[in-house]
């Protein structure tokens, strides 16, 4: 009786083609390291901590990619850290044209390529993301292409990719993680408070608290790059009433880099 | 140690990279410390702790703040570094940011024990009164 329940159908079938219809192009991206530091003269970047409590499907791999923080009552929960493109969802890509094209396509980020998929969650726990969100125009009807297939991904290239470079990221992201987390007491108590909230949230963190754990980087090349970004998205932000966090943040960011700039000997 | 903290007052990065261990020489920012110096002006440095790194020994640890203003703001940095000797020399190894200290220990008096003021009379009728 019990299996019978349970029992599913024999095949589960997504199907789904891109219609470049730009709809995804919107709002946070989340990159590799690499990716935000060959794109910092477009994003304006940071950081952003999210946690995901024990029990939540994501946990495993979360705690995997990032960190793991102690909870009361003896509960965990595993915390993502993502570099991120900061952008306010209701704004485009900056690189999207006006003709709703990518104009960076050759070299767009990783996230992008690896869309409807995400190396973010497990292979198996991806049948929501072919579903196209409210105004998306994904092609999913019976002429698209099965895209998974028993919760395997049929062309598995850039998931691969991707997961390999998160792999990679995690290399340098949880150290960078537990060693702010010392430096900055007040960091551990507001994430435990994030954790906490039944709804969830993010802590958003300067991106320039991970620049000296990338020895490549030149500080200063990097401030170049991101303050003229900074400055244009809290332009373009300036006045909008839902935006005012954005707006905050950008302006802070600004100043914060052309201080840093302004310091190259 | 001192001799970095001072290098670290005069910009010296040089001296700095160079009293880094071998292997933690790559993961050196060295743009982002001199970012840093930049940006700060040190006001004093407070050595808390030590241990080991006498003559006879190869590794040793020093607890320190040390005190900067960043912004107008007084702030501390608060570090127990561990040290190797290399060639003769001493260099950087790796630190951990705000240690924690070791628990305190408390100890319960009985009421009926002798008091730990050293008055002779029992707990309760000293100071548990």
């Amino acid at each position: 009786m019990l299996r019978s329940l349970r029992a599913r159908p024999e095949t589960m079938e997504r199907r789904f083609s891109c219609t470049a219809c730009g709809k995804c192009c919107h709002g946070l991206l989340p990159l590799t390291i690499d990716d935000a530091l060959a794109h910092a003269d477009k994003f304006p970047l940071i950081v952003i901590w999210t946690p995901v409590r024990q029990g939540g499907r994501s946990f495993r791999i979360t705690a995997d990619l990032g960190i793991t923080i102690q909870l009361k009552k003896r509960k965990l929960a595993a915390v993502q850290i993502a570099p991120t493109a900061y952008i306010p969802p209701t704004f485009s890509c900056p690189e999207l044209t006006a003709d709703g094209l990518c104009s960076i396509h050759a070299v767009r980020p990783q996230r992008c390529r690896t869309m409807p998929f995400s190396a973010y969650r497990d292979e198996k726990d991806q049948d929501d993301l072919m579903i196209p969100r409210s105004g998306w125009v994904c092609d999913t009807a019976h002429q698209a292409p099965v895209v998974y297939r028993d919760r395997s991904i049929i062309d598995r290239q850039d998931f691969e990719v991707e997961r390999a470079q998160l792999v990679r990221d995690a290399a340098i992201l949880k150290p960078y993680a537990e060693w702010l987390l010392d430096s900055v007491p007040s960091l551990g108590m507001e994430l435990q408070k994030v954790a906490m909230k039944p709804a969830g949230g993010q802590l958003l963190v300067a991106f320039s608290t991970l620049i000296p754990r990338l020895p490549k980087v030149d500080i200063f090349a990097f401030a170049e790059k991101q303050f003229p970004v900074m400055t244009a998205f809290a332009e373009r932000t300036a006045g909008e009433a839902g935006l005012v966090d954005f707006h905050q943040r950008y302006v802070d960011s600004a100043a914060e880099w052309e201080k840093v700039a302004r310091g190259r000997s | 140690m001192r001799s970095r903290f001072t290098a670290f007052v005069h910009g010296d990065l040089d001296y700095i990279e160079s009293t880094h261990a071998e292997e933690v020489r790559d993961d050196f920012n060295r743009s982002a410390a001199e970012s840093t110096v930049k940006s700060v002006e040190w006001v004093g440095l407070e050595i808390r702790d030590t241990s080991e790194g006498g003559e006879d020994d190869d590794t040793g640890t020093v607890e320190f703040a040390a005190r900067f203003k960043k912004d107008g703001e007084l702030l501390v940095h608060h570090e127990k570094s561990n040290f190797r000797r290399q060639e003769g020399r001493w260099v950087y190894v790796d630190g951990k940011m705000n240690p924690k200290g070791k628990p305190r220990r408390v100890d319960k008096v009985g009421r009926n024990e002798p008091c730990p003021c050293g008055s002779g009379k029992k707990y309760k009728k000293c100071c548990g009164a």
